[in-house]
């Protein structure tokens, strides 16, 4: 290319790189990114840090869901499995090793790693060459089973009272190392911190993902399977890859997660209601958008907080009826109303109506009528 | 019906609960513990018509609100059935309660069976009678009848059977509802039979009837048979010898299944 | 002119944003068989799903012997007397051929059963196939199994697309034969694109383009004018 003239897509590439760190979605960017950073400095309330850890968490495994729903066009049921199964690794290999060091830590990331992708690999292995439908049933039966597993294993699991644990060195709740400029600086900070910087580094790599050559490849396959066959793509791999990249996404936020709670039990990480919400994210936030996962968790996250203040209002309100007290304690119900809903009505969820309508804009920027 | 409804264990757990409700509202006439052989078999009927009915409507409401939206989005159907079959267990837990529940069953439905020597439960029979007549009668109505035809042809092009003048909308959601139904009314023998509920029974018996499925092949009746015989036996079997491997080894079979035969025992290539 | 059993006014159909028929008018007499020609893509084969409600109108009326039909659902539209042979040769494959048959009679009277006999002399590879998946009909033969499949209905007036598509001239030939023998009793609308069929068949004609009527008007008068002949070809 060199001595002949740029082509004007050639050109266009360059003027978007030029305006690279000027777009308003970069910007968006950064600052939230500071937020995150100097959050727990400025704010240091429990409740909010933990909300804002827990929407991180949750905003990578969305993402990752999405990459596999969105933009592969696969219906997985086990991606709570693959949490789950991520979780207990911290969890297990955390409890079980007396004293628990900092490479255990690393080995229960490797091994939450490892796990997922050889189950992820044998699940679509088995049921991804047939239609869809198959790979959401199989998916289900085996996340049901796991979660079966999670209660009756109990030598291991300990069953239902769950696995609780303390973390390594600097990360463990009881650590305390002074304060800085007025902060506290404590077990529970780092970890944070942690979360932060593994969070950001996975959606970083989820967004890659899905604008590399790969990435086109399999929303090529999922607007029209025949034609990317027709191609020469081998469908079937690029299905496979997706599936594994996005359940070890998933595995490795179980694994913050389980930091963040030092406590698993199998309704909180492999049950279905942890599915449902997975599921209810990714569609308000917007499926095949990637960013949507951050806005749904968020949604979610934020309203699951305030939930148990209404509940209290409505046993206030009718402090005698049971019939509602028992309403107010199923907010599961009302999830499920609205992701019925919005599954119905806002099938493109916040982020891709929002793409859409700035579509429509620019097209009309562009003078058409 | 090409629909992959994941409501239907929902539909199970609603039949059963409709059954202890009759059974329960009987009790206080004296009917079901203390009552004859006659108001016995009588309450028992009266549970499983509760459960055909609860579950008709059932069918009838989703299948009209929400399914009707859907149809032909294999991505929908999925999603929004499961979210469904969520808020059916849930609204079962705020009617009920979240906590299990005793199913009071007529005394001469407990007990079983002594032929040379070997014990047989009597509901049982009763329950693998009614599963062979199902059978039959879903097997005879597809293959023989006019109604089985255009059920047939309707899976395949609903745009032809309409244009050759049958409401087939109308039609998927009879047949959605007897689907329905009959999913509660298993719900409901499987209530008496157990003697014990709770709202998540819907979702372990959907796991247990999409290993079926799968097994079977989708869209064949035989084969769903043959899957249900493979599960059950290989469940009760090893239910014997490990009792919680036992879900596992269906786990097992379906992976083998599958490995040998990707679409199923009886499923086609599509 | 005879009376018109289907006439339509004003017609036009949307497809998503795409705007298909751009008021299409026109009136098939009863007892006649009208010939649709037109470049592909103009809007026959829309019309006619249009008639049957498959892609229903967004504006304009259409009335079937005396009936306004235009928001009626396809099922109704059968059920007045509308037969549709579609243009892709829409057997169900699933469905053995007599399955196929049954499901073509609403009623399953004596009377259609005896129709079946001038059926098997037209085409007789479907009495071969009687028992056979109609999946394995080669296309052809499904072809003719989708046309036959109109014959047993009772209907007043049939839409057929393309009838003589992957046929073998000879049995082209049967066919003009026996919808010729058909008209005596209903009326046709024929989409056609083989010339020597639609002459052969067809009364009146209309030409469509674009969405649009753009001609119409006698069969003979139209075989006699070669210029306009080429320009709907
Ligand atoms: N589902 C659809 N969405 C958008 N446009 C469509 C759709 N179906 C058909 N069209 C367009 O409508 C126009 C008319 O189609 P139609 O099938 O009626 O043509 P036709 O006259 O039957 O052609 P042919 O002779 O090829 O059968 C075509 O330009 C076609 O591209
Ligand atoms: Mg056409």
């Amino acid at each position: 290319m060199t001595g002949q003239a740029p082509t004007p897509v050639q050109m266009e590439r360059q003027r978007q790189r030029a305006r690279r760190y000027t777009r308003p979605g970069f910007l968006i960017q950064l600052a939230l990114l500071a937020c995150l950073v100097a959050g727990p400095m400025l704010m240091p309330s429990f409740r909010v840090m933990d909300l804002v850890a827990k929407i991180m968490i949750f905003a990578v495994a969305v993402a990752s869901f999405d990459i596999i729903l969105g933009y592969t066009g696969i219906i997985s049921f086990a991606h709570g499995m693959f949490f789950g199964l991520g979780a207990y690794s911290v969890a297990l290999i955390c409890h079980y090793s007396q004293p628990v060091q900092y490479h255990h830590l690393l080995l229960a990331g490797l091994l939450a790693a490892l796990i997922s992708a050889v189950v992820a690999v044998v699940i679509s292995a088995l049921s991804l060459r047939v239609k869809a439908i198959f790979f959401a049933m199989v998916t289900l039966a085996v996340a049901e089973f796991c979660h079966i597993l999670g209660y009756q294993w109990s030598s291991l699991t300990k069953g239902e009272d769950g696995v609780s644990f303390k973390l390594p060195g600097v990360f463990n709740a009881d650590w305390s190392g002074g304060s800085l400029w007025g902060t506290q600086i404590n077990g529970r900070l780092l970890v944070y911190y942690l979360i932060l910087v593994v969070a950001v580094l996975l959606f970083v790599g989820l967004v890659r993902f899905v604008r590399s050559p790969v990435g086109r490849v399999l929303k090529a396959i999922r607007d029209n399977e025949q034609r990317a066959t027709a191609l020469g793509y081998r469908v079937f791999r690029y299905r496979v890859l997706s599936t594994v990249f996005g359940s070890l996404v998933s595995s490795l936020c179980g694994a913050l997660f389980a930091m963040w709670l030092s406590y698993v039990n199998p309704d909180t990480v492999l049950g279905t209601p942890l599915m449902l919400n997975i599921l209810l994210m990714v569609i308000i936030g917007g499926l095949g958008t990637v960013y949507g996962g951050i806005l749904g968790a968020a949604f979610i996250k934020i309203a699951e907080t305030w939930l148990p203040d209404l509940q209290k209002l409505a046993l206030s309100l009718w402090p005698k009826v049971e019939f509602m007290q028992r309403l107010a304690e199923r907010w599961i119900l009302l999830f499920g109303i609205l992701y019925i809903l919005s599954v119905l009505f806002f099938p493109k969820g916040v982020v891709g109506t929002l793409r859409d309508r700035a579509e429509v804009r620019r097209l009309r920027r562009l003078g058409r009528p | 019906m090409d629909v992959l409804n994941l409501a239907h264990g929902a539909f199970f757990a609603w039949g059963a609960y409709a059954g202890f409700a009759v059974l329960n509202a009987l009790n206080g006439l004296g009917w079901v513990e203390t009552g004859t052989l006659g108001q016995g078999i009588l309450s028992v009927l009266l549970a499983l018509l509760a459960a055909l009915a609860i579950g008709g409507v059932l069918g009838l409401f989703l299948e009209r609100v929400i399914i009707q939206r859907v149809y032909g989005d294999h991505l929908k159907q999925i999603l929004i059935t499961m979210g469904a079959s969520m808020v059916l267990a849930e609204v079962i837990k705020v009617l009920w309660s979240p906590n299990n529940q005793t199913v009071l069953v007529p005394l001469s439905f407990t007990g079983s069976y002594d032929v040379m020597d070997v014990v047989i439960n009597k509901f049982r029979v009763v329950a693998i009678v009614v599963g062979l007549a199902v059978y039959a009668g879903v097997m005879a109505v597809m293959q023989k009848t006019k109604l089985g035809i255009i059920i047939r042809a309707g899976v395949e092009n609903r745009e032809v059977v309409q244009t050759l003048g049958y409401n087939i909308n109308r039609i998927f959601t009879g047949v959605f509802m007897a689907g329905a139904a009959l999913a509660a009314v298993g719900g409901s023998m499987w209530g008496i039979f157990r003697e014990q509920i709770t709202p998540a029974m819907g979702d372990e018996n959907l796991i247990f009837a999409l290993i079926v499925v799968i097994i079977g092949g989708m869209g064949s009746v035989t084969g769903s048979f043959l899957g249900a015989c493979m599960v059950g036996l290989a469940f009760n079997y090893v239910a014997y010898l490990v009792p919680k491997l036992a879900l596992g080894a269906n786990i097992l079979i379906m992976v083998i299944i599958l490995l040998i035969k990707p679409w199923g025992l009886m499923g086609r290539e599509q | 002119m005879p009376e018109a059993i289907l006439s339509l006014a004003g017609v036009h159909t949307h497809l998503g944003q795409h705007h298909i028929l751009q008021g299409v008018s026109l009136e098939a007499a009863r007892g006649r068989a009208t010939v649709l020609l037109g470049r592909n893509g103009a809007g026959k084969s829309t019309t006619l799903r249009t008639v049957m409600g498959l892609t229903p109108a967004s504006a304009g009326s259409v009335v079937f012997d005396g009936r306004a039909i235009e928001k009626a659902r396809p099922y109704a539209v059968a059920r007045a007397g509308v037969g549709f042979v579609p243009e892709d040769q829409a057997v169900l494959r699933g469905l053995t051929v007599e399955e196929n048959f049954r499901l073509a009679m609403l009623q399953e009277s004596p009377e259609a059963w005896a129709k079946l006999d001038t059926i098997f002399e037209l085409f007789a590879d479907l009495k071969k196939f009687w028992r056979a998946k109609a999946g394995v009909l080669s296309g052809g033969q499904k072809q003719m199994l989708a046309i036959a499949r109109a014959f047993v209905g009772d209907h007043k007036l049939l839409l057929i697309d393309e009838p003589s598509k992957g046929l073998a001239p000879i049995v082209v030939d049967h066919l003009i034969a026996s919808l010729n023998q058909l008209k005596q009793h209903t009326t046709i609308i024929l989409v056609e694109q083989n010339f020597h069929l639609a002459s052969q068949v067809g009364s009146d004609y209309f030409i469509l383009d674009d969405g649009r009527v753009v001609h119409s008007g006698l069969m003979k008068a139209l075989v006699d004018d070669e210029g306009l002949k080429q320009s709907s070809a």
